[in-house]
């Protein structure tokens, strides 16, 4: 028997919903992301953001699934990390339809779900996962019975970084796609700070640099250029220390900022050099979406877990290895 | 006679024989899917500072391979094999009490490096060799600075916990305990603002 789950996703400025079977069937998958007009995302904007169209990106969810809300067997949400005011809403409203609907409800890690996803798209077994988005740069890969985080920002995220620097050169939000498009005309590179350490890096020294080169009327294509090229330059960097440490055979891209496609282009050169498989999650599955929630909340349900409500307080800081996972063999 | 030992992140590692003895050869090999600049500047500078990091080293009591030729145009460096097994090879092998004792002397050795105002930038469990005499040998100096202030030094201490976690989480207890226990002993006396600039760095990324 094929189980339907409904995740919820709402841990920053996107919010969405999707419907996922158990047999890996992405049934449904919708999802708004908060522009804010000027400025930055503030958390308290945000939550009200999810409560005002959360009702209805479920709806729609459910209704584009080709299923009514009875024919759903969980609920699942993601529990953290992120930011409070964004989870207390999300895990509301989800605790809120699981007990309408009498059904379990199933607490989620937002970063391993995006791994998950990813693993059931790309077929992967067991990659090293370059997570990047607006909250979170790591470079992820399992061993030992969870996901453990190999490197990571010491400082800001990818995402965050050229966010801010976007809005310096006076694009909107999100940046990046903008910077992407604006980097192809860029033919002149300034040095910025490259900062990798082990497999950790740092990102703040770079923001500061571009926009020093900005004050200096730097060309805001070469900037852009410039910008990508190092940051993803340390990317792949920590991406092939990970796979020279752990040896493993696979590496997936994923989040937001995986929509990149320089950043895809240069990770299958270091895939190549490893020879390793890669894949580039598609963009549907790359940012913030319920569809990973609602799969993660299967894989999850099925080795037997889930949550009270009562048990089921939100965890901004959740670390991505902080969760057995039981789901997966250990090796 | 050449024969591949690794493939690392920036480099390609050979054994190589010559005038009767066993070298390693370094490698930095030119990544075309980066940007030129970027790829040139990287091998250029790290192999500069691998070459001078590895002498300064051991003037500061760490045992590493001895530099016997540096070829800038190709990008490479012949220096001593060391014959052992790397520490994160033998971790799960050996008694505790000879686990406890290697990784004391890690501590110890991380230490003198400090002390100098030099650190490793990569000092993971990969980048320590065990030789048949149980002494510890570093290696892999591409990411080692000198001049190092306090942070650099905590980043090098977060680099070590990190290494723990991901690669020996069963162990990880007893070898971070260990090793900063020999990192205390020959510290000077900024151990402590080391020590807790360390957990400072761990809990400033973001979801830490």
């Amino acid at each position: 028997m094929t189980t339907i789950c409904l995740g919820i996703e709402g841990t920053a400025h996107s919010f969405g919903a999707g419907i996922v079977t158990s047999d890996g069937k992405v049934l449904s998958n919708e999802w708004d992301m908060l522009k804010p007009e000027q400025g930055g995302i503030h958390p308290r904007e945000a939550s009200r953001h999810h409560s005002e169209l959360g009702p209805t990106i479920i709806n729609d969810a459910v209704r584009k699934a080709g299923i009514g809300f009875r024919d759903v067997d969980i609920i699942a949400f993601s529990r953290g990390p992120g930011l409070g005011p964004s989870l207390r809403t999300t895990a509301t409203i989800a605790r809120t339809l699981a007990l309408k609907l009498c059904i379990p409800l199933v607490d989620v890690n937002h970063c391993v779900a995006h791994i998950e996803i990813g693993c059931l798209e790309s077929e992967f077994a067991d990659p090293v996962t370059v997570y990047v988005s607006g909250g979170n740069t790591q470079v992820i890969a399992f061993a030992g019975g969870r996901f453990r985080t190999f490197g990571e920002t010491l400082d800001i995220a990818i995402g965050n970084m050229l966010d801010v620097l976007g809005r310096e050169l006076g694009m909107g939000f999100p940046a990046g796609p903008t910077i992407e498009t604006v980097a192809k005309d860029g033919e002149n590179y300034h040095n910025l700070p490259y900062s990798v350490k082990g497999m950790d890096l740092s990102y703040s020294g770079m923001l500061t640099a571009a926009k020093k080169l900005h004050s200096e009327n730097v060309l805001v294509p070469d900037i852009c250029f410039s910008v990508q090229e190092t940051a993803f330059g340390m990317l792949a960097e920590v991406a092939e220390r990970a796979l020279a440490h752990t040896k493993k055979s696979e590496l997936l891209l994923t989040g937001g900022v995986a929509r990149n496609n320089r950043l895809t282009e240069i990770l299958t050169g270091v895939s190549e050099r490893h020879e390793t498989k890669f894949h580039r999650v598609s963009s549907s599955l790359a940012g913030d979406q319920g569809a990973m929630i609602a799969w993660n909340g299967i894989l999850q349900y099925n080795s037997g877990h889930q949550i009270r409500v009562e048990d089921s307080h939100v965890l901004p800081k959740w670390r991505t290895d902080d969760q057995d996972i039981n789901w997966r063999k250990s090796l | 006679m050449k024969q591949m030992l690794a493939l690392g992140a920036e480099s390609i590692i050979y054994k190589i024989e010559q005038w009767g003895q066993y070298y390693v050869l370094k490698w930095r090999q030119s990544k075309p899917y980066l940007l030129d600049k970027i790829d040139s500047q990287l091998r250029k500078v790290r192999i500069n500072r691998e070459c001078k990091m590895l002498t300064i080293s051991r003037t500061l009591g760490v045992r590493t391979p001895a530099v016997y030729s540096v070829d800038l145009y190709n990008h490479t460096i012949m220096m001593d094999f060391i014959d052992g097994t790397q520490f994160k090879q033998l971790a799960g092998q050996i008694p505790a009490s000879e686990l406890v004792s290697l990784c004391h002397n890690f501590g110890q050795l991380i230490a003198l490096l400090h002390n100098g105002n030099v650190v490793h930038g990569d000092p993971t469990t990969s980048n320590v060799i065990v030789d048949k005499n149980s002494r510890l040998w570093l290696i892999d100096f591409g990411l080692s600075e000198m001049n190092a202030t306090l942070e650099m030094k905590g980043v090098d201490l977060h680099l070590i916990q990190r290494a723990l976690e991901t690669t020996h989480w069963d162990l990880q207890e007893t070898m971070l305990e260990a090793t900063l226990e020999g990192y205390v002993e020959v510290q000077d006396d900024s151990a402590e603002s080391i020590l807790s600039r360390m957990k400072e760095i761990r809990e400033r990324g973001r979801y830490h």
